[in-house]
């Protein structure tokens, strides 16, 4: 027993192995499933990379963006209007088995990166509600942006700010879902290598008390940005790929329901943990099926009172309340991040 | 080495709307001396060392830092060129355990981005080790006594090797058996670190026994600054610090005796 407790946690110790088996698995699955199954796990991985994308601004720096979405958004309609616009890239979408395609959504992350590093030089200099309500009139400003836009692009053939991506524009499902996988493995690798780091270390001491925090050396500033940017990075990939994945974009995806998820995962998992976001989604996306089918009609206020409780009883998360405890002579907070 | 300049303020002016807090104030700070930084509440000090460390840009002077002019810089670059202070009120990060807080230090002080995550262990270890918090270690700093706060301000401050350490009020709230092994641990830092040490301090007789001289601010000026004698004999000293004369006496009394 004892033993394999030891091996167990000497994987766990090495994530860096358990993601390359994730990968291949992955893999595998992707050669198998049905199409019905690779969309439900390419949504899940979305939620799931939300949240830890989320997580590294959220979690480790303690800023709550709660216009989260609008990454997604950004990263959504610049992957479909790039591919609509630009043909070199629609025939790159298809290169290399729709490897491509891949690289599109992440020029469409970058995009979101260099918005969220300039955007970030005014709205990080607020702090707690101001930062959270700053961030959400971000959202609603790209929003009505956007409505404004996207329709006098192509008065024709744009309804409203949807845009449908061109049949040629699609890749096969088996692609886009290994895109997420190694996406999402990534998002997770990167909370894990940034909570181990110097970085991770600062943007924690932020997350405490700022201004002790500078005053002990650490650029708070360059940190908080680099942090944003980062976060909003890999969310806007995820946007992309949710877009290709759907066929194309509408507004929807600025919804600021994809924020509360991403939030509620995050805090059920644990705050400020690598793997907390991956284990509060799993939950979160598991107690959000059950409650609809089996209490249609109330199950978003059964949800909204478990979460509730969750928050007042448990603040830690789950991997929070875990890494106290220890199995045998392993403590837990030596495997768990 | 002996009277090197490791500090200069030259005319430093800090207003805060019509508020000057600090003004016009010039003085030298020499290497490897304990400086003492007096005054009545509202005198400006916590304010001066503000400046000094960056958090606050002063209107008008200038503060030089071994013959740098670091004025107006980011706090964060000036606790990398050597200056660390400690917070009146302490402020340790409190999810964190105590290794951690003292490992930020570690990792963003002197040696900041030059420094591995294991060598700043090992340094916040030992710094940790030197103020007497070495059981607590692993212990999350909010579950710390006060007492015990004030150490690990301490040894976060010193595990960013710093040259000039500035504590503000680093006794106030302890009970005198406290002062007294706190007066011995800065005693023991100046010596065994070889830092030089400016400390604003309310328990008088505490600054009077350890600083070498005492600079004086009333209102935002400076109006006195020497040894601790000549300070606490100073007619202006008296008349707009200490009040009573006689108190002032027993001050200088008291440091003859305990020398």
């Amino acid at each position: 027993m004892r033993s394999y407790i030891a091996s167990v946690s000497y994987y766990l110790k090495s994530p860096t192995l358990l993601f390359m088996f994730l990968v291949i698995v992955s893999i595998v699955i992707a050669r198998i499933a049905g199409l019905t199954t690779l969309d439900t796990l390419i949504l899940l991985m979305a939620f799931l990379g939300m949240a830890a994308s989320l997580n590294i601004i959220m979690g480790f720096a303690g800023y709550v963006s709660f216009g989260h979405a609008v990454f997604l958004g950004i990263g959504g309609y610049t992957y479909v209007l790039l591919v609509y616009f630009f043909s070199p890239l629609n025939s790159l979408q298809h290169a290399a088995g729709g490897i491509g395609a891949f690289m599109v959504a992440i020029i469409a992350g970058l995009i979101c990166a260099i918005v969220a590093a300039s955007v970030g030089a005014a709205v990080l200099r607020l702090r707690g509600a101001f930062f959270a309500i700053a961030t959400l009139g971000l959202n609603f400003a790209v929003l009505y942006i956007v409505k404004g836009i996207v329709p006098t692009l192509n008065p024709e053939q744009f309804f409203a700010a949807q845009v449908i991506l061109p049949a040629r524009a699609l890749v096969h499902k088996s692609l886009i879902f290994n895109a997420m996988v190694i996406t999402l493995t990534v998002i997770l690798l990167t909370n894990y290598i940034i909570k181990k780091s110097r970085f991770g270390m600062g943007l924690i001491a932020i997350k405490e008390d700022e201004d002790a925090a500078e005053v002990l050396g650490v650029p708070t500033f360059k940190y908080k940005t680099l942090a944003f940017a980062v976060s909003a990075f890999f969310t806007g990939i995820i946007g992309a790929l949710i877009s290709l994945n759907g066929g194309g974009v509408d507004e929807a995806i600025f919804r600021v329901g994809h924020t509360i998820d991403m939030i509620v995962m995050i805090v059920i998992g644990g705050l400020g943990t690598a793997l907390g976001p991956l284990v509060g989604g799993l939950i979160y996306y598991w107690l959000y099926d059950l409650l609809l089918v089996h209490y249609p009609g109330i199950n978003l206020m059964i949800l909204g009172v478990l979460v509730a409780l969750i928050v007042l009883f448990a603040p830690e998360g789950v991997i929070g309340i875990l890494r106290k405890y220890s199995i045998g002579k392993v403590k837990l907070k030596d495997v768990l991040e | 080495m002996a009277n090197r300049n490791i500090l200069s303020l030259e005319n430093v002016t800090k207003r805060f709307g019509g508020l000057v807090a600090v003004n016009n104030v010039s003085f030298n700070v020499n290497e490897g001396e304990i400086l003492g930084l007096i005054g009545p509440n509202g005198a400006g000090k916590t304010t001066l060392f503000n400046v000094i460390t960056g958090v606050y840009k002063p209107e008008h002077g200038k503060v030089i830092f071994k013959d740098m002019d670091i004025t107006g810089k980011p706090a964060h670059l000036i606790t990398r060129l050597g200056i660390v202070k400690t917070h009146q009120i302490v402020r340790p990060f409190n999810e964190m355990t105590v290794l951690e807080n003292a490992m930020i230090g570690a990792l963003f002080g002197k040696r900041a981005g030059r420094i591995s995550i294991t060598e700043a262990r090992k340094l916040a270890y030992e710094m940790v080790e030197f103020v007497g918090l070495v059981d607590k270690v692993d212990e999350l700093a909010s579950r710390l006594t006060i007492r015990e706060k004030k150490l690990l301000e301490l040894a976060r401050a010193l595990s960013a090797e710093p040259e000039l350490l500035l504590l503000d009020e680093a006794l106030a709230g302890l009970n005198p058996k406290e002062v007294s092994e706190a007066l011995e641990l800065i005693k023991r830092i100046k010596e065994e670190k070889e830092l030089t040490i400016i400390i604003v301090e309310h328990v008088m007789h505490a600054v009077m026994n350890i600083a070498e001289r005492i600079i004086v601010l009333d209102h935002g000026k400076k109006i006195a600054e020497g040894t601790p004698t000549e300070v606490a004999n100073d007619p202006n000293v008296i008349t707009a610090y200490l009040g009573d004369p006689k108190l002032a006496l027993r001050f200088v009394k008291e440091r003859r005796i305990s020398q």
